[in-house]
């Protein structure tokens, strides 16, 4: 018998294919789509597919079926012993905690990103399904007795651009293909294959039953693989929406929830549902990617289930999408995290703050178009587009119907569309945020590693008058905070008259979050709210804090205040 | 608007296996609204108390906590006279990874270590704090009146 004509479904059919593909083939997936539509998913067949299905627990580099995987911010998988030793990151000052001095270079090719250690935790469902997976195998040793197969690993030979590079050098005398008799039907035996050693990540396996009967005990491995199925999608529920997982998201602390769940829980806080660890990620996790064994987990073991919940989640989201549902208040300028006072006379307004009351106590703020500047894709309006979305902490209602309103700035945003009701405007918004720590910490080290060390000194008036704007790109963020926290003890100790006590009391001392300071600064700060306006459209830390430089490099360029005079700039 | 999966699911595993000590039955008109019953934890002042609490899960449950408050008067420096419990899990320290059945237990343990140092009712907490073994008593006796079992 011909090992080859017995080879199950081959999933490295074309001379295409990369690591992703391997695992997520259009065969059950397709590509790197977060959305799954009905027809693209069929499960996988205990018998046919056992090595595409055992590939699918199976890590990359060492092709052991993982020992305490851990998935990184890629989305990709390994062993945490298959990992290259930590390094130092360099160039980086901001966040610098201890938890991302370190990071190792990610080892799939397709990425190749530095990933900072505390972004790379051990995944735990991942290490649950291992242990459902060794517990299942177990409870079926005894079923399994006699039950021989011949399994040969079935090596392809290296391509020229070999998309799994680590291989390569140890591969300079391709080894012997490898075989052994296993007992327990393809899927376990296949399992047992990898288990040995003998199955490199890209081979494939022939098979060829040893009983007298030709028995391929294609029963046994349906059953292991129901049992599989049970066991482990118990693992795949959602801590959140108790749902199978859908397009699951593995934080950098290891937890894994649906993307839409872990959407909704950043929109009330950042940290972790599950270790309640501070989460450096964007809200909307957007550009963060799926866990992608994980998904094509779910895919080839549960396809009903998983096309179950994208009907669901687009029914879902039919009829969400686009509505012109936040009230707008065209007025001032607010800021995340600021407090912003008002008056509410107007009737529209009032209906406004009201309605605001009844709800969720939020609206959002935007400024005036004084100078009539074109707003994006909105043309010409007679608001500004980016905007802070202010929740109502206090009001006081005034005995003619008047109130004054104590808010807090929440988030940014950005007007999408808008219309008029009762007089006032309301909008469909998208929220700006800045990007994750990890691509923060990118750019700074980006930014900074053609600075000379002697640049990172504090800029005197003769050195800034050198080149001041590249100058300012290449301080660390350390130092351009460290800038605009001096400025103000300076401001301070010439009793600058816009640091007046009344104004420390509205908005406080300086906070200690570098992500903020710059919205206080700005409070304070007594320049034109146009200017001011730059920082909501911002989407790093690093850029606010080079706006704040740039503020104070120009004021003390003027040494405007050496002067007693308030002048606005 | 349709029960979330997830309120359809805690409903079913509170009714299939139920917290020793505790019920949480919800109406029948309103799937979102609970009829709690704790019983007093042994050793404590509330011990052969039962005590009526109301829970209701908001429209953004989980994302944000169930509200919940006791119906039975009980003397507790985290009670307060309206019911309201000061308790960090129902607060801040939520989380949408806990559920009815963690917040009910939350719930029990706080009669069983009340917290004066943390409290609600500032008055009830002034007694705990200057004569512990009255307060105790007090609660006993509040037990016996207000939370005898029907
Ligand atoms: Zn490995
Ligand atoms: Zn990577
Ligand atoms: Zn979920
Ligand atoms: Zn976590």
């Amino acid at each position: 018998m011909n090992l080859l004509e017995s080879v199950g479904f081959s999933l490295i059919d074309s001379e295409e294919l990369s690591y992703d593909e391997l695992l997520a083939s259009s065969r059950f997936m397709s590509g790197d789509e977060a959305r799954v539509t009905s027809q693209d998913i069929v499960g996988l067949d205990a018998h046919e597919d056992a090595r595409t299905l055992v590939r699918l627990i199976q890590c990359s580099k060492c092709s052991l079926p993982f020992r305490i995987p851990i998935t990184l911010p890629c989305g990709h998988s390994h062993c945490r012993d298959c990992l290259p030793q930590p390094h130092h990151r360099e160039n980086i000052s901001y966040p610098n905690t201890p938890d991302r001095r370190h990071g190792v270079v990610c080892p799939v090719q397709t990425c190749q990103r530095e990933h900072p250690v505390g972004e790379c935790d051990v995944d735990v469902t991942l290490s649950k399904i291992m242990e459902a997976i060794t517990d299942v195998t177990a409870e079926y040793q005894p079923a399994s007795e006699d039950t021989p197969m011949l399994l040969e690993e079935i090596k392809h030979y290296p391509r020229a651009d070999s998309v799994l590079p680590e291989k390569e050098e140890d591969s300079m005398e391709t080894p012997e293909p490898r075989s052994q008799v296993l007992n327990g039907g393809r899927l376990a035996a296949t399992l047992r294959f990898a288990q040995m050693g003998f199955l490199d990540f890209e081979a494939e396996v022939g098979y060829q039953t040893l009983s007298k009967e030709g028995d391929d005990y294609r029963p046994l491995g349906e059953r292991i693989l129901t049992q599989f199925r049970e066991s482990v999608s118990k693992e795949l529920d959602c801590q959140v929406c108790y749902n199978l997982m859908y397009d699951p998201v593995t934080t950098p602390c290891g937890h894994t929830f649906c993307r839409k769940c872990l959407v909704r829980v950043l929109d009330h806080s950042s940290h972790c549902p599950i270790c309640r660890r501070t989460l450096p990620i964007p809200p909307s996790l957007d550009r963060q990617p799926s866990n992608q064994r994980l998904k094509s987990l779910l895919v080839g073991l549960c396809p009903d289930l998983v096309a179950a919940r994208a009907e669901a989640v687009e029914q879902e989201e039919r009829g969400t999408i686009g509505e012109l549902d936040v009230p707008l208040f065209v007025c001032t300028l607010g800021f995340p995290s600021m407090p912003t006072f008002l008056h509410i006379f107007e009737p529209r307004y009032r209906l406004m703050i009201r309605r605001a009351l009844e709800g969720n106590r939020t609206f959002g703020m935007l400024m005036y178009n004084r100078a009539g500047q074109p707003q994006g894709d909105l043309g010409n309006t007679h608001f500004l587009q980016y905007g802070t979305m202010l929740r109502i902490l206090n009001v006081q209602m005034l005995p003619d119907g008047r109130s004054l309103i104590e808010c807090i700035g929440t988030t940014r945003f950005k007007v999408l569309r808008w219309s008029q009701l009762d007089g006032y405007i309301v909008g469909s918004v998208e929220r700006i945020e800045d990007v994750s720590l990890a691509e923060e910490e990118r750019i700074e080290a980006e930014e900074t590693s053609v600075a000379a060390p002697a640049l990172n000194a504090p800029p005197t008036p003769d050195n800034i008058s050198i080149d001041p704007s590249v100058l300012v790109n290449r301080l660390s963020t350390r130092r351009l905070l460290i800038h605009g926290v001096e400025f103000i003890e300076k401001m301070r100790a010439n009793s600058a008259p816009w640091l007046h006590q009344r104004i420390l009391d509205a908005y406080g001392q300086p906070p200690d979050d570098p992500a903020l300071f710059p919205y206080w600064f700005a409070c304070v700060l007594p320049i034109a709210d146009e200017e001011k306006y730059l920082l909501l459209s911002t989407t790093s830390v690093r850029e606010r804090l080079k706006i704040v430089v740039n503020w104070i490099r120009r004021i003390e360029g003027q040494r405007w205040y050496a002067g007693s005079s308030c002048t606005v700039l | 608007m349709a029960l979330p999966k997830r309120i359809i699911k805690e409903t079913e595993r509170l009714m299939a296996e139920p917290v020793p000590g505790i019920s949480a039955v919800p109406h029948e008109d309103n799937l979102r609204y609970f009829d709690v019953k704790i019983h007093g934890p042994s050793q404590s002042p509330y011990e052969g108390g039962v005590f009526k609490l109301e829970l209701f899960l908001p429209d953004d449950y989980p994302m944000t906590p169930p509200k919940i408050r006791f119906l039975t008067k009980i003397y507790h420096p985290n009670i307060d006279k309206l019911g309201r419990i000061c308790l960090d899990v129902l607060k801040s320290n939520w989380s949408p990874a806990l559920q009815i059945r963690t917040i009910l237990l939350s719930i029990q343990a706080l009669l069983g270590a009340p917290n004066p140092d943390d409290p609600l009712a500032n008055d009830v907490a002034q007694d705990w704090k200057t004569d512990e073994k009255a307060a105790i008593q007090t609660a006993r006796d509040w037990t016996s009146k207000y939370a005898a079992p029907e």
